[in-house]
């Protein structure tokens, strides 16, 4: 395993079915030599420990069933509880612009809506993991 | 642009256009054997003699949010309003077959449908609103509770079984597309799937026990061709199971299928796809089944708008798209058909999407004169010749199926799943090169978003109104009644008995979703979608 790849654990907390985002993004984090980890359906408290023990440096969450500020605190309390409040957590889905402070104030970086080109997406990740990348070129 | 430059020019599926079709392009294609007039075999021009002249399609679009309560409300409101069918969306609670009160569902629970754990929330859904007069769509988790609450309902109105008109999801093909927790295998599925329909061809004649359904596994991005072939070979799945357990004559198992298939933005290609998956059904009972009855194989369809080709920018465009999509279901020749809300990729609709939604089909139907004549593009050069060519490339597609084993072992396999995933990052890489257009999304895209639209938001009260609900309803049913459903289902499942009727006495008994999926699930499941990884 190459540690200066850049690690994102993808899931969707709760039980929505929508497949399509997430597996679309995930696909271009992999395109763009990141390393990912697909994690599908996870509680909060999974993705929190998952990400403690594979050590990634990003969260993705992709959410399509407006429960997402609910969802979204208890991921960010789960990775504080067990020291982990350092890992960038992104948002993807259907998500009300109006709640776009809220979401940020608790800590998400970016939020992605519907449409959004994927290599946006991927050039945010490499702008802002300025280390990580560095290592990789 | 379109140009003489033959090949260049393709449909959304890549069937090839030519700048000008003539008689020449339909000589391979005989009118009687091929065409034929509506109404008889082989249907290509619609199910019905009269079609819209004898009958409308059904207004029914798929609703439910919150709780019973608030869904009763907007289904009051879309009656009000003249749609003519009901179609319950479950939430994922509902959907999954877990119980308010399970963490690891909770924060979903009266998201993305409504919550039904009863006869009791069935009952209050439907309060006030005629179900002998309408027909009910139910997109019920396979040997879940929706269905047999639904009967129980009608049971206790006073319409009998035999009487009860409506439809059930029930469905392989759809349930392949979505990422749903907590489900058997294919195997486990296609059990309880058939045992719903072996019963009903006994008890509930009028009911339609499956719905097969490509119109989720359309928006993972595959094409029209993919679409009907996916469609076709769970067909073939459910009637080879029926054939092998050989409990029900074949042509009284397949009597009452339906089926679902989405409206996507080709418009041309959309109508042949519903003219020549009609043609391929009643040759799949004819000439594969030897079913000879013509009331076999005939594809009844609801369609509805493709969520997948609607937009969060500019939200108002999809107005447009939905009009077109609905104007195709009509020329193709559906009998139910769902506009979606212009809001679709925004929120769950509103108010005012629900109403636009409503009033779409009811212009099309009625202020723009083509349901005036049956069929009207029968006999185009383009429309015959893209008819025939769908269906020979459909054929080769479930051809593509059967080679895997079938629809079933295609999914357990991950054949499928990977087809999904393909057709997702084939889409993504169409857009960014331009290849496709979406307007204002990767065409004329405006640097910051012109307007904005009025958002519906979820009550974030209903989990807690629902896990109170169902500690209520655990608390007040015959726990011995209870006890003896669980084991009585319990012994069913084990064994190669129909489950339906001990489900049916679950439900009855008061026994939750939950209960009830951790039974069915135990001799199959658990089961993992095999995609993403």
């Amino acid at each position: 395993m190459d540690k200066n790849k850049v690690k994102i654990l993808m899931a969707k907390p709760g039980l929505e079915g929508h497949w399509r985002g997430i597996i679309a993004v995930s696909s271009a984090f992999r395109d763009a030599g990141f390393e990912v980890i697909y994690g599908g359906h996870m509680l909060p408290a999974e993705i929190a420990a998952t990400a403690v023990q594979e050590d990634v440096d990003i969260v993705g969450l992709s959410i399509l069933s407006s429960n997402y500020m609910r969802l979204v605190s208890e991921t960010v309390k789960e990775l504080k509880d067990r020291g982990r409040g350092d890992v960038m957590i992104l948002l993807g889905g259907i998500i009300y612009k109006e709640d776009f402070p809220a979401l940020k104030e608790m800590g998400v970086a970016e939020i992605f809506l519907p449409g959004t080109p994927l290599d946006e997406i991927v050039e945010f990740v490499r702008r802002n993991t300025s280390e990580a990348s560095q290592k990789v070129s | 642009m379109a140009g003489s430059d033959e090949g260049k020019v393709t449909t959304a599926s890549g069937v090839p256009v030519k700048d000008i079709y003539t008689p020449d392009d339909i000589k391979h294609i005989d009118y009687e054997r091929d065409i034929g007039i509506p109404g008889k075999p082989p249907f290509t021009r619609g199910v019905y003699a009269t079609m819209y002249r004898g009958q409308l399609w059904t207004i029914r679009r798929l609703t439910g949010f919150n709780t019973p309560e608030d869904t009763n409300r907007r289904y009051r409101e879309e009656y009000e309003l003249g749609q003519t069918g009901f179609s319950i969306a479950p939430d994922i609670s509902t959907a999954v077959g877990m119980d308010a009160d399970d963490p690891r569902v909770s924060a979903d629970v009266g998201h993305a449908g409504v919550p039904i754990y009863s006869v009791e929330d069935m009952e209050t859904v439907f309060n006030g609103l005629p179900i002998e007069k309408c027909s009910t769509f139910l997109a019920d988790r396979v040997g879940g509770l929706l269905t047999p609450a639904y009967f129980l309902m009608a049971e206790k109105r006073g319409i009998p079984l035999n009487q009860v008109r409506g439809t059930t999801a029930n469905d392989l093909c759809t349930w392949s597309s979505i990422d749903l927790f907590n489900q058997p295998p294919p195997d486990g599925f296609l059990r309880y799937a058939v045992d719903l329909i072996e019963w009903c061809t006994q008890n509930a004649p009028r009911w339609y026990p499956v719905s097969f359904n490509s119109y989720n596994p359309r928006d993972n991005g595959i094409n029209a061709v993919q679409e009907m072939g996916m469609l076709m070979a769970t067909v073939i799945q459910y009637v080879e199971e029926a054939k092998r357990r050989g409990r029900v004559p074949l042509d009284r198992f397949v009597r009452r299928f339906a089926f679902n298939m989405a409206m996507h933005s080709d418009f041309f290609e959309e109508i042949a796809k519903l003219r020549a998956s009609r043609r391929l059904l009643q040759r799949i009972m004819k000439e594969r089944y030897g079913i000879e009855d013509p009331a076999c194989g005939q594809l009844r369809v609801h369609v509805q708008s493709s969520g997948s080709t609607h937009t969060h920018q500019e939200p108002l465009n999809n107005l447009v798209r939905i009009a077109y999509q609905v104007m195709a279901g009509v020329l193709g020749g559906a009998q139910s058909i769902h506009a979606n809300g212009y809001d679709e990729a925004v929120c769950l609709p509103t108010d005012q999407a629900m109403l636009l939604a409503i009033r779409t089909e009811q212009i099309v139907a009625l202020e723009t004169n083509v349901t005036n004549t049956v069929d009207p593009l029968g006999g185009s050069y383009y429309i015959e010749s893209l008819t025939k060519e769908l269906e020979e490339r459909a054929w080769d597609y479930i051809k593509k199926i059967e080679d895997q084993g079938g629809m079933a072992e295609a999914i357990k396999s991950g054949w499928i799943h990977r087809e999904y995933k393909k057709a997702i990052i084939e889409h993504e890489r169409k857009l960014a090169s331009g290849e496709i257009t979406v307007v204002g999304v990767n065409k004329f895209r405006l640097e910051k978003e012109p307007y904005e639209v009025p958002i519906f938001r979820p009550d974030p009260r209903s989990p807690d109104i629902l896990i109170e609900r169902v500690k209520r309803l655990r608390e007040q049913r015959d726990d011995a009644e209870v006890a003896r459903a669980l084991k009585n289902l319990e012994a069913v499942v084990r064994s190669e008995e129909n489950t339906f009727p001990a489900i049916m006495e679950a439900v009855k008994a008061h026994v939750t979703p939950g209960e009830m999926a951790r039974i069915q699930l135990e001799v199959y499941g658990p089961w993992t979608y095999p995609i993403g990884g």
